[in-house]
């Protein structure tokens, strides 16, 4: 990505060969510098950007999430919930409901008719949705665990920190929905603006600006 | 002198801080005494300070040099109070102190002026003889600040030639830069916000006289963290990560460091630059230069390089980890221009909706206004500023207003709470101390402070990232003369929002807490320009925070309830607001508008905004919802409408600038600074020119929406500074329209060149792509379809240089000139480089004749006047050399009143009006991305095209519900928050470090004699359980409130009320550092 254009390439022999009295006050200068040492040190980076979809599994992360057996009718007396929605909150059993119906143990109300669990509304073929609740819902659903065991065995390096970090189910799909540097293109734009919160595989699609 | 000593002391024993400050507090004045005993010429010290800035006509430079040099005198020094006493209390403070060192010898030295009569903080004492004992033990005593030597100053002004150069050189040596495209893309990046290595070690080292106050600040202790500490808190349990530079593994201030993970490219874990470190150790550093919460659970989070380098990318990723996590506290001293980086602010909102404190450092970028960085100027982030020592705002210290909602709406009040930012100490590197300046540095001191304060907190539950600023902000000291858009809601008490803490009970309330907009300077700029009929709405953008949970509504609509008595129904608001309140905070927008029949009144309106705010119920049993009801007291001072010549409109709509877009600079020597981001608004960097305008009574309003959009038989003159945006057709026809029925225009153009546009785009390492610039300075294109029906036009030069117009010296920055005029009109001319052959070619060329000031009378009958000038840097207060307010006066008298000033009349550089037909106008920068940003423009196939002209903003009046009551004569000191009474809240329990009361005993050796009014009997709480002891109690109280006013109001000035508990907690602070040094029971190891 640094290094793609002749443009780019000329730039950085400018920079090499441009006079030293034509360098110019301090803090340029540095800036010059990151600007090289970005770009010698980007090789890698750019791999591991790509690495969700190219690296073979050769490399494991000791990942030790423990999957959901797809048994909602586990008793629970206190659930986890997906706490930061404007208006929706998804709890651990993988239902959604608004704020208003959830139950004093953090776990939604499932006898309230806006309450539906595994729900995948707003989301894509690619695994990708616009609603970051829907996202982790459907992310919970029994028949997504190949997909995220395969995710995990695949997961790039730069996530290590985050997925080894991981301990069920439930939090896979809280962090894996989230937007991440998968999701950005230029850094301060979305790759897609409607589909950011994506539990699966690949990145959300690129939309031109 | 004090970092040195400071290093030595490095490997001290933990519990030796006291006898060590001591030491050093102790040092410093024996420094003075022993140069004393040498030549006085050796002990006289001198700085100076030179400032560059005057440039005579003829070129040859001067520069103006002031030096100071100062001279010990012998055997004298100054003793400073806590406090302000009389004469007679001073005395007798010294008195007590030098018996106990056996001085014989010594006398005050009278000071013979008529302050003498009144208290005062100091007195200069002559000692004679053993001078050094009697020095420490004055130092000692609870009521004396420092004992410094004293002093003789001497000043000179000097002017100065600087070097030997001739005239013809000077212009060139100037600016010793030379051109080549920007590479530079740091002011577009987040960056570590403390200053460069220029102001490390900075305190101190301008004069000798500041030598002193440089001694070396515990923070944490000024703050007195020291109390919380003593009461068993000191951050155990409250998870805080530091997001900056990392931290090496084995660094000897730290004790709990849970886990440093790194999320940039540079394979290490360690600190290579010192910020990160320093920043953990304001906030969590166990010795030496402690932190505030020792025990707390430092996560560090490494996410900038070595060469700070940093990514939206890797915050992400990192942010997510910290959810993860279940971070309590989280510090930002970073921060950077780009509020429309939505990933970064999206997850922001995102951390803070998870409950995580976000705390974050408000930017350097000041004095300048509307350089508030993100994210430290989002709602749901503490954002903070910086103070000195002397409770300045930090010249550093980035200032209001927010800029998001520019131009149809106005900013929010940030910062939300400054503290200390200069000279502050923390970690080294690898070890010990050294002082550090920057909002990066007072950002941790509130990170610190609030993780202190969440483990005070018994029922953590409450602790949420509402309750923690609502508890910020209403405990914080106002500063004096210092107004909102820099301070906020003043200086950070760490003790009385401990009170509030533990005394909160979840509910809203408004950021500012009441709109008064008759007080200054605190409501500036409201309070510089009263409200009249038909002038535009007055908008006050309120935040509400929600301590109740983490989204809530505003339930039916607020409510205007006017006070009839106080003339309420004079005013009419209306009320704009967040839909739903989410991450815990949302806008309340409130418009204050003068009714008609107020249109020739003269007075004070008052009445309030009432708002009740619903939350979900977060894990109470099934109440459903939580509400909370606040009032927003509004106060305003109405005149009569002013003629219409005094009213001049400013043009908002048409000023576009980063982000988004590529707005370059209006001045382009400024390449370290290459975006136009303060906003371009009468409040932010035009700031300067509103408070002259306002000066020579003009009355300034602004226009947020299309041309078409206001009434120009309101207003003398439009003023269109440095616009970069397109032109509806029907604005244009509009505007001619106006200007045939006497509406006068005065235009502030800047640069247009398309190949220099071509040649300062730069690539941003940020964003991974090269950013062309949309516009030049100014839009000249549009700027020429606006005015060429009266046969004007600008043109594409770029022209630099200095000059003299009317007597008056010039610096025309980077502006055009004028490529058509019409013949009867007046021109003025100048001689100026030709900037655009320098960017382009390294070439230099003088150009004469240079046509840069226009004056025209357009013919109709009763028809405006246009003026035209082609640069805007003298009237902007970013990068300004040298202002021409006089410029602009005499433009506006022209406009207004018609008469062309005789200077420039009949100035010899008059020139023919230019015809400018050999010559083809600029032409828009083929493939530009304007429309991408515009308000105008719209994408089309081929040429962007005009959108269709949007509806004039209409505002719904609240229907008002009058009340028959009158609003409290003080609006300040309303109650900020509910439920929490400020008298009533309790101290914090420090009573195993009680000072000790002894009864006044003159002769008694040894005893400090403390006034007995002062010693406050509500300290004495927990003396016993028994009824007597109650009785007595009680009795004590009364009788030590009467003596408090009495000493109050004898021996203090009034304005010094706020402070009358400190010289009790300094006192305190010396005596448990006293007791630190026999048992360290539950202080934090320090």
């Amino acid at each position: 990505m640094c290094l793609s254009g002749i443009q780019d390439l000329f730039t950085v022999f400018t920079f090499l060969l441009r006079p030293r009295w034509l360098r110019p006050i301090r803090g340029d200068n540095i800036s010059l510098t990151e600007h090289l040492m970005y770009c010698v040190q980007e090789e890698r980076p750019v791999h591991d950007r790509t690495l969700l979809q190219a690296r073979e599994s050769d490399h494991h992360i000791p990942w030790r999430v423990k999957f959901n057996l797809g048994n909602s009718s586990r008793q629970i007396t206190q659930c986890r919930n997906s706490i930061q929605g404007k208006a929706l909150l998804t709890d651990e059993l993988g239902y959604v409901c608004e704020r208003k119906d959830l139950l004093v143990n953090g776990c939604c109300n499932v006898n309230s008719p806006s309450s539906r669990q595994y729900i995948c509304k707003s989301c894509l073929p690619n695994g990708c949705c616009s609603v970051y609740e829907y996202c982790v819902s459907c992310c919970l659903q029994p028949d997504k665990q190949p997909l995220l065991e395969r995710f995990l065995n695949r997961a790039a390096e730069g996530f290590q920190n985050l997925f080894t970090a991981v301990e069920d189910h439930f939090e896979l799909c809280l962090a894996k929905c989230r937007t991440s540097s998968q999701s950005v293109q230029h850094e301060n734009t979305y790759r897609n603006p409607q589909a950011k919160y994506c539990y699966g595989e690949s990145p959300p699609e690129l939309l031109p600006i | 002198m004090g970092y040195e000593l400071n290093q030595t002391a490095g490997t001290m024993a933990p519990v030796c801080l006291f006898l060590f400050v001591a030491l050093l507090v102790g040092r410093l004045p024996l420094a003075g005494s022993e140069e004393e005993e040498k030549t006085s010429s050796s002990s006289s010290s001198t700085s100076s300070s030179t400032t560059e800035g005057f440039l005579s006509s003829n070129c040859s430079q001067l520069s103006l040099k002031v030096d100071f040099s100062s001279k010990v005198v012998e055997h004298e020094y100054i003793v400073a109070f806590n406090g302000y006493f009389t004469s007679k209390a001073r005395s007798h403070f010294i008195s007590s102190a030098l018996r106990s060192a056996e001085v014989a010898n010594w006398r005050i030295v009278q000071r013979e002026n008529p302050a003498s009569d009144y208290p005062s903080d100091f007195e200069v004492v002559q000692i004679r003889q053993n001078a050094r004992n009697s020095l420490l033990t004055l130092q000692d005593h609870p009521y004396i600040k420092r004992v410094t030597p004293q002093r003789k100053v001497f000043r000179t002004l000097k002017l100065l030639s600087v070097g030997g150069e001739t005239s013809s050189s000077c212009n060139d040596t100037r600016w010793v830069q030379k051109w080549q495209s920007w590479q530079s893309s740091r002011p577009l990046r987040r960056t570590s916000l403390s200053l460069s290595s220029g102001f490390w070690h900075a305190t101190g080292r301008h004069s000798s006289r500041r030598l002193l106050r440089a001694i070396p600040r515990h923070v944490a202790q000024i703050l007195q963290a020291d109390v919380l500490w003593q009461m068993g808190h000191t951050g155990s349990g409250v998870k805080v990560a530091v997001f900056d530079t990392g931290l090496s593994e084995k660094h000897p201030h730290f004790k709990n460091v849970k886990e440093r993970t790194n999320w940039t490219n540079e394979k290490t874990l360690d600190d290579g630059l010192g910020h990160g470190t320093f920043v953990a150790g304001v906030i969590a550093s166990m010795r030496e230069c402690q932190g505030f919460a020792p025990d707390s659970e430092l996560h560090i989070f490494r996410v900038f390089t070595n060469n700070q380098v940093s990514y939206t990318s890797w915050f992400l990723d990192a942010f997510n980890y910290a959810i993860l996590k279940k971070i309590d506290v989280l510090n930002l001293s970073i921060g950077g221009p780009d509020f429309m980086d939505h990933p970064f602010v999206d997850k922001v909102w995102e951390l803070t909706a998870n409950r995580v404190i976000m705390v974050s450092a408000i930017g350097n970028d000041g004095p300048l206004y509307g350089t508030l960085n993100n994210p430290a100027d989002q709602m749901d982030v503490i954002g903070v500023g910086g103070i000195d020592f002397e409770d300045n705002i930090a010249r550093f210290s980035s200032r209001g207003m927010t800029t998001w909602e520019l131009p149809g709406g106005y900013g929010r009040v940030k910062p939300d709470i400054v503290t200390y930012g200069s000279g502050v100490r923390g970690s080294g590197m690898k070890e010990g101390c050294r002082s550090l300046s920057g909002t990066s540095v007072a950002s941790p001191v509130v990170a610190g402070a609030v993780t202190l304060l969440a483990s005070t907190v018994l029922n953590r539950e409450l602790v949420n990232p509402a309750s923690m600023k609502q508890a910020l902000i209403a405990s914080a000291r106002r500063l004096p003369g210092v107004n909102m858009f820099e301070q906020g809601h003043g200086k950070l008490d760490l003790l009385r929002a401990y009170q509030i803490l533990n005394s909160y009970r979840p509910q809203a309330s408004l950021s500012p807490s009441y709109i008064d907009l008759t007080e200054c300077p605190y409501m500036w700029p409201y309070c510089s320009q009263p409200i009249y009929y038909g002038g535009m709405p007055t908008i006050v953008n309120v935040t509400i925070l929600n301590g109740m949970g983490v989204t809530g509504r505003i339930v039916d609509k607020p409510i205007w309830q006017p006070y009839l008595p106080q003339n309420g129904d004079h005013i009419d608001v209306a009320v704009s607001y967040s839909p739903v309140l989410w991450p815990w905070a949302g806008y309340l927008g409130v418009s204050i508008s003068v009714a008609k029949k107020a249109a020739s009144w003269e007075g004070i309106a008052q009445g309030h905004v009432m708002l009740t705010v619903a939350s979900p119920a977060e894990n109470d049993s099934s109440v459903g919802e939580m509400t909370s009801t606040v009032k927003l007291p509004v106060k305003v001072k109405i005149i009569p409408t002013p003629p219409r010549s005094k009213r001049v409109l400013w043009d908002q709509y048409h000023n576009l600038r980063y982000p988004p877009g590529y707005f370059p600079r209006d001045n382009l020597r400024m390449k370290n600074d290459p975006l136009d981001w303060n906003g371009d608004h009468i409040h932010t960097n035009f700031r300067d020119m509103y408070q002259h305008l306002r000066s020579m009574g003009y009355f300034v309003e602004v226009l947020g929406s299309p041309i078409t959009c206001f009434d120009a038989s309101q207003y003398g003159t439009l003023l269109m500074v440095d616009s970069e945006e397109e032109y509806f057709p029907e604005e244009i026809t509009k505007l001619r329209r106006d200007i045939d029925n006497g509406l006068s225009l005065i235009i502030f153009s800047d640069w247009y060149n398309t190949s220099v546009m071509r040649k300062v785009k730069f690539y941003d390492e940020n964003t991974r792509q090269w950013w062309m610039p949309d516009t030049g300075g100014a839009n000249i294109p549009a700027l020429n379809d606006l005015i060429s029906v009266w046969g004007m036009a600008f043109s594409d030069g770029l022209y630099e240089g200095d000059f003299t117009m009317a007597d008056h010296d010039m610096y025309y920055a980077s502006g055009c000139s004028i490529a058509r005029f019409p013949e009867d009109g007046v021109v003025i001319a100048q001689t100026l480089k030709d900037q655009g052959l320098e960017v382009l070619k390294q070439e230099t060329a003088v150009v004469d004749s240079v046509p840069v000031l226009g004056l025209y009378q357009t013919p109709s009958e009763g028809g405006g006047r246009i003026a035209l000038y082609g640069d805007s840097n003298c009237i902007d207060d970013s990068h300004r050399q040298k202002d021409c307010f006089w410029l602009l006066d005499a433009l506006l008298q022209y406009t207004s009143y018609g008469v062309t000033p005789p200077s420039l009349l009949h100035s010899q550089n008059k020139v023919t009006p230019p015809t400018g037909t050999d010559k083809p106008l600029p032409e828009r920068l083929e493939g530009n991305h304007l429309y991408r940003y515009s308000k105008v423009l719209e994408a089309h196939l081929g040429d962007p095209k005009p959108r269709p002209l949007p509806a004039c903003p209409h505002l719904s009046w609240a229907k008002p519900q009058p009340l028959n009551e009158t609003a409290p004569s003080n609006l300040w000191k309303h109650q900020k928050l509910l439920s929490v009474d400020m008298d009533k809240v309790e101290l914090p329990n420090v009573r195993a470090y009680r000072p000790q009361v002894r009864p006044l005993s003159p002769g008694e050796s040894g005893a400090w004699d403390i006034p007995g009014g002062i010693m406050p009997g509500r300290y004495n709480q927990d003396v016993g359980q028994t009824i007597p002891v109650f009785a007595f109690l009680g009795a004590m109280v009364v009788l030590s409130f009467f003596v408090v006013q009495l000493t109050k109001s004898r021996s203090k000035p009034k304005r010094r009320k706020p402070r009358i508990k400190r010289p009790l907690y300094l006192q305190q602070q010396q005596q448990q550092q006293q007791q630190m040094t026999l048992h360290t029971g539950k202080t934090p190891t320090v």
